[in-house]
């Protein structure tokens, strides 16, 4: 297991003493953490790290998992779907599954929860343990992962009224925020500059990559490292790549997985296999879920990283590109505007043109593209990683121990 | 509680302290267009202006940022009011007494080109304006510096939020809008007074906070050198 220690000749010792000292004042604090799984998905990736930082730094945190039968967790896919705009056939039924469960879970976490001084609800699969822990004494935030921006009316008018009780929520953007009754704090994401997906790989290992997946090492790599959805247009990617191989040559690596149970994912797969099928350079990788250090290997090897998103959420593969100092072209949409500044990490584009135009002012200002991904390497360590996450979460839990009264409030 | 050196004096030493930010909505609708933006400026709480104007500073920004409050940016990027935006730009906060001011000025400069233009300028949804505030949280860091002589050697191991907050975010908390080295420097008298006006000089605004912390360590060393020779 990792130590914050472990992070100072990353992001300096300044920031770990700030979080030393934000934490002094939650010292002994019982924070509770729930969830609904504790493998796979980007909300258990956080916890599995923040839990025992927020331990190491003195503070008593633990991390609960509602226990669920499939019919609960068919609810809370609608759910997770409705909350991202999607139409979904909720039905009274489904709402009782969803709290028979709740209510089952409350029963075993109640004397855990109703003692706990911070309890921290993550997305809305637990999100009824509130109303049904009514002798709890602590702050209770509730935290969307989601973008809930615009919300299948039907499913947030069900879950609106489970939410206001709570005495903050946490979006990750201003704009995958819903107005609630309570303050609604904003705290990006952020990457592991430790994890395999992000650590520094050994120069032999990235070169392997090249035998590997029968890559050139003499000509450019463009790569996008998503799944196989139409919002992260791999045709459209393959269409920019053609435009530029009329003037250089370059070599396309499209890497990602599908879910099988994503009928849409195969179907773009069937797509993006077709558009690339007459050319040798294009590789269309289907990649294990688990296959982060090939991922990071990829990365690294990679001249300019594409991420030409149509629509996305915050676009953790924008950091991790611009993390592994590669410049990064990305669609104008979400959170990809936050990362990638035209010019200085990248270039935010609208169409596989501009897609190929910025490649092509890219692979003939070599200095200028290394200068970008210097200053993006700089930018996700003064913003996207996770002691940043960390340091906004101790923030709110002092705020919400000293009461949001003032726009300056003294920690002691 | 470490010290950053001993030099026996009767002014109480300088408490380096630091802060961290929150940011949460402002509870107000996102603005599609200029007349709503015009409306929420009206309404929203002065935080939010407070934010969008200084606390911008603390955000990444980088060697020649185009703008300096979220407000200029939106008019340029969202907008495309090329001249709505200069003319946010422009303003700089601390010069006006209080942020009640500077939201008088904004609305003026809102109400001029909405007076101007033929329609009304309108976004794409996605590309709203959403207000913003933030809370402060302060801490100490069990930092002191004792005598002028250490500061500037004190300002070079501050982080970017500590450095904010004695300078930035003290024009708002102090009487008189002073940063807070100024603010201690006024005990030491005569010696203090040098650093004061090298202090003064410094055109902070539009200076990011790594450049304005190169900047104060090179206003003061070049006054302690000069006093040494004198």
């Amino acid at each position: 297991m990792k130590t914050l220690k472990e992070y100072e000749n990353i992001v300096g010792a300044a920031v770990l003493n700030q979080l030393e000292q934000l934490a002094i004042h939650l010292h002994g604090k019982k924070v509770v953490h729930v969830n609904s799984t504790r493998t796979g998905g980007g909300v258990a990736e956080i916890l599995a790290w923040m839990i025992p930082f927020m331990r190491e730094l003195e503070i008593d945190a633990s991390w609960e998992v509602i226990s669920g039968t499939e019919p609960f967790f068919n609810v809370t896919k609608m759910f997770h779907n409705g909350l991202q705009g999607n139409t979904v056939d909720l039905r009274p039924i489904n709402i009782e599954y969803y709290e028979a469960n709740n209510q089952a879970n409350a029963e075993k976490l109640r004397p855990i929860l109703e003692e706990a001084d911070f309890v921290i609800i993550h997305d809305p699969q637990p999100a009824l343990l509130l109303k049904l822990c009514p002798n709890r004494r602590g702050k209770w935030i509730w935290r969307c992962h989601i973008d809930a921006s615009r919300p299948y009316r039907k499913v947030w008018k069900y879950l609106r009224p489970n939410l206001e009780n709570y005495d903050a929520s946490i979006f990750s953007m201003a704009e995958f925020s819903q107005s609630l009754p309570h303050p609604q704090f904003l705290v990006a994401p952020s990457i592991d500059p430790l994890s395999i997906k992000n650590v520094e790989l050994p120069e032999d290992e990235i070169n392997a990559i090249y035998s590997r997946f029968s890559l050139d090492p003499e000509i450019p790599i463009l790569c996008q490292v998503s799944r196989f959805d139409h919002f992260k247009d791999p045709v459209g990617v393959i269409n920019a790549y053609r435009l530029v191989k009329r003037f250089s040559p370059v070599q396309l690596v499209l890497a990602g997985g599908t879910a099988d149970d994503d009928p849409e994912g195969a179907e773009v797969l069937r797509e993006v296999q077709e558009a690339a099928s007459e050319d040798s350079d294009i590789h269309v990788l289907l990649l294990p879920p688990d296959a982060h250090r090939t991922i990071n290997a990829l990365q690294r090897a990679s001249d300019i990283i594409i991420q030409k998103s149509t629509r996305e959420g915050f676009g953790l593969t924008v950091t991790e590109g611009l993390w592994k100092a590669k410049p990064v072209i990305g669609g104008d949409v979400g959170g990809i505007r936050l990362q990638v500044v035209n010019h200085h990490t990248g270039f935010l584009v609208n169409s596989p043109e501009g897609v190929a135009q910025r490649i092509r002012y890219l692979l003939n200002h070599r200095e200028i593209m290394k200068t970008m991904g210097l200053k993006g390497r700089e930018f996700v360590r003064e913003n996207f990683l996770l002691t940043r996450h960390l340091r906004e979460y101790l923030t709110l839990m002092v705020g919400l121990q000293v009461g949001f009264s003032d726009r300056l409030l003294a920690a002691d | 509680m470490k010290s950053i050196d001993k030099d026996p004096v009767t002014v109480d030493p300088f408490q380096i302290r630091d802060c961290a930010l929150i940011t949460r909505t402002s509870n107000g609708l996102p603005s599609l267009n200029l007349r709503e933006f015009r409306e929420q400026v009206a309404r929203c709480p002065i935080d939010s202006i407070y934010h969008h104007f200084c606390e911008t500073v603390l955000r990444p920004s980088f060697d020649d940022p185009e703008f300096h409050n979220d407000f200029a940016v939106w008019a340029r990027r969202a907008l495309h009011d090329h001249v709505l935006a200069e003319r946010l730009e422009i303003l700089d906060p601390y010069d006006y007494p209080n942020f009640e001011e500077l939201r008088r000025e904004v609305l003026e400069i809102l109400d001029d080109r909405l007076a101007e233009v033929t329609y009304i300028p309108w976004v794409e949804g996605n590309r709203a304006f959403h207000f913003l505030r933030a809370t402060t949280v302060v801490f100490d860091t069990g930092i002191t510096i004792e005598s002028p002589t250490l500061l500037s050697r004190a300002i070079a191991e501050m982080t970017t939020s500590s450095l904010y907050y004695h300078f930035w975010e003290a024009r708002r908390r102090t009487d008189g809008q002073l940063d807070d080295f100024t603010a201690w420097l006024k005990n030491w008298n005569s010696r203090g007074e040098p650093l004061i006006e090298a202090i003064s000089n410094i055109d902070f605004f539009f200076l990011s906070l790594r450049e304005l912390q190169k900047k104060l360590r090179a206003v003061i060393d070049d006054t302690l050198g000069r006093q040494d020779q004198s």
